[in-house]
């Protein structure tokens, strides 16, 4: 059975002036132990699909299926299966990481004594063991993550959606998360996860959409994706801008981003001898030359027409 | 580890779970509790030393409507101005809505009925808490029913039911503003109606368009109903009226409050 399945999933908000479509025609699926990562630049319309999907916001078009079950008109059933630890889930900070886990456990059905121990074991899981009876004001961004996290596995989800689990944390806790994220999925859970570094979708994703502008416009695994733009990035680095900006109009297909223009190519080492020949003729000089496998940030260059950093960096 | 199969909790031990977490946060932040606490026993304080000579027989004026003991008319306004904490219900709320804390029940099997309510039992147990204790003030300074002990009871109990007026108001109005400020207008309405009624004086006293605006306050009868117990005895029709008054303003405004929390859970 498919873990999630969405199928031309849409949403319009009306207001009176105008209807905007959020969500255009989204489909994709996920399998049991397979973790799904959605990229998009903030406004691309994840953040809907994946409330619609977690039941809590409705579609207006399209099917979104968690375990076979409608998201409409089962929504207490779909809330049973699944775990939500999205931006808009907030913790009370005046309680302790025990107290939350606690109540929580005690919200899911457990009994006192299950409660107590379920706790304690999800403490100790997330490393949180030593802080549990701390108040949730003094806990770091990397500890409140671990914390989220801990909270969506209380009831034990088969589907398990994680809305930019490590947005802002140090390297060693990523990699706390990426570890405990790898051991969810080893053990059957299905994971639905956003978010806005490139590098963490290469190492979590067994499979990855992009989304821009409320489409899929790009799906496949993260190899997949790589291969789609074929060959290898060139990226030559110029003194300054005037430089790079005589350059680009030697070198078609390139893009230019401040001193730096890159182009993919079928061959690199073909291409750059070739280029050079051509700089030089025109007698532009270049500090520096790459050519790299591309990245999914390549990938997301080529389907969106910009960088994922730079669409962040004007929202 | 098994979980039990229906993977929910009974109502009750829903509700109980929502309300205990609340009840950690007043008790973690007694602080908030201050400001109604301390305008309600200043007006009581303040009131009976301005007016007790006056208005309780202790000057040669003849003036006298509390059966010499002033503390007992002033007290029930203190104490509803106590019974405003139940507002605390929509802020309380509306800080879960904004903290994201709502929206983490809502993506659980939880009943709706139970995020809702936790916040006025809660709300309901802070006006018990905060009325009583400026009743506990009053009779240390003086004040003293005639109906005795239960008629304290009684007090409570109206001061109760208008808070849970209050709290089902600001609960309507967070969730339908989705803001801190729009819970927050029901403790400003509340000032007004407080003055627009007889508060240092009997209604006969009044004049003018106060005499008429306070016939339509349901303050006024609140207040008459709480004075008749604390200074005339059980008389049966200013208590009736007091109770319609905050028994109808509860039960319009937690309609209300249960209407706008249907269509917030609903909505999109």
């Amino acid at each position: 059975m498919l873990a999630v399945k969405a199928q031309n999933l849409s949403k319009t908000y009306k207001t009176k002036q105008e209807s905007i479509e959020a969500v255009k025609d989204v489909s994709f699926n996920v399998k049991q132990g397979e973790i799904f990562g959605i990229l998009g630049p903030n406004g691309a319309g994840k953040s809907s699909v994946i409330l619609m999907l977690t039941t809590l916001l409705k579609p207006t078009g399209g099917v979104a299926e968690i375990l076979g079950l409608s998201v409409i008109g089962n929504e207490s059933l779909v809330r049973e299966k699944i775990g939500v630890a999205l931006q808009e889930t907030g913790i009370d900070e005046n309680l302790t990481g025990k107290e939350l886990l606690h109540s929580t456990s005690r919200l899911w059905g457990l009994d006192k004594q299950h409660s107590e121990k379920r706790s304690n074991d999800l403490l100790r899981l997330v490393g949180l063991l030593k802080d549990s009876n701390r108040r949730v004001k003094t806990y770091s961004g990397g500890m409140k993550r671990r914390l989220d996290l801990a909270l969506s596995l209380v009831h034990e989800p088969k589907v398990l959606f994680l809305d930019e689990p490590t947005t802002g944390l140090d390297p060693g806790s990523r990699r706390v998360l990426w570890d405990e994220i790898t051991r969810l999925k080893n053990s059957g859970v299905a994971i639905i996860l956003t978010t806005q570094y490139l590098d963490e979708a290469d190492e979590l994703a067994d499979r990855i959409a992009i989304i821009h502008e409320g489409r899929v416009v790009k799906e496949g695994t993260p190899n997949e994706l790589k291969a789609s733009i074929g060959g290898d990035v060139v990226t030559f680095t110029f003194s300054n801008k005037d430089l790079a900006k005589k350059a680009i109009e030697l070198t078609p297909n390139a893009e230019m981003f401040e001193n730096e223009l890159r182009v993919t190519v079928p061959n690199g080492p073909q291409f750059i001898p070739e280029a050079f020949v051509r700089l030089r003729n025109a007698q532009i000089d270049v500090a520096a030359v790459s050519a790299s496998k591309p990245t999914l940030d390549d990938v997301f260059l080529s389907v969106t027409g910009s960088t994922l950093s730079e669409v962040d960096d004007k929202t | 580890m098994t979980i039990d199969n229906s993977m929910k909790a009974k109502f009750s031990v829903q509700l109980w779970v929502l309300i205990k977490r609340l009840l950690f946060r007043v008790v973690r932040r007694p602080y908030t509790e201050l400001p109604t606490i301390i305008i309600s026993a200043f007006f009581l304080f303040v009131y009976v030393g301005q007016l007790d000579r006056v208005f309780g027989g202790g000057l040669s004026i003849p003036i006298d409507f509390s059966n010499g003991n002033f503390v007992n008319f002033i007290l029930p306004f203190s104490i509803v101005s106590a019974s405003i904490s139940g507002a605390s219900a929509g802020i309380s709320l509306v800080e879960d809505i904004e903290s994201g804390v709502f929206r983490r029940y809502q993506a659980m099997p939880i009943s709706r009925w139970a995020i809702i309510l936790a916040p006025m039992v809660v709300g309901a147990v802070r006006v018990l808490a905060q009325s009583g204790l400026i009743l506990v003030l009053g009779i240390l300074i003086g004040a003293s029913a005639v109906t005795g002990i239960l008629g304290y009871f009684a007090v409570l109990g109206i001061a109760f039911m208008w808070g849970m007026g209050f709290a089902g108001y600001s609960v309507a109005a967070g969730v339908r503003t989705g803001s801190a400020q729009g819970a927050q207008a029901a403790t400003f309405l509340f000032f007004p109606a407080l003055f627009i009624a007889p508060t240092f004086v009997p209604r006969e006293a009044l004049s003018g368009w106060l005499a008429t605006a306070a016939k339509f306050n349901p303050t006024t009868y609140v207040i008459e109903a709480m004075r008749a117990i604390m200074i005339d005895g059980w008389i049966a029709q200013p208590i009736i009226n007091g109770l319609t008054a905050a028994g109808l303003f509860a039960a319009i405004t937690l309609s209300f409050a249960v209407i706008s929390a249907k269509k917030a859970t609903e909505k999109n």
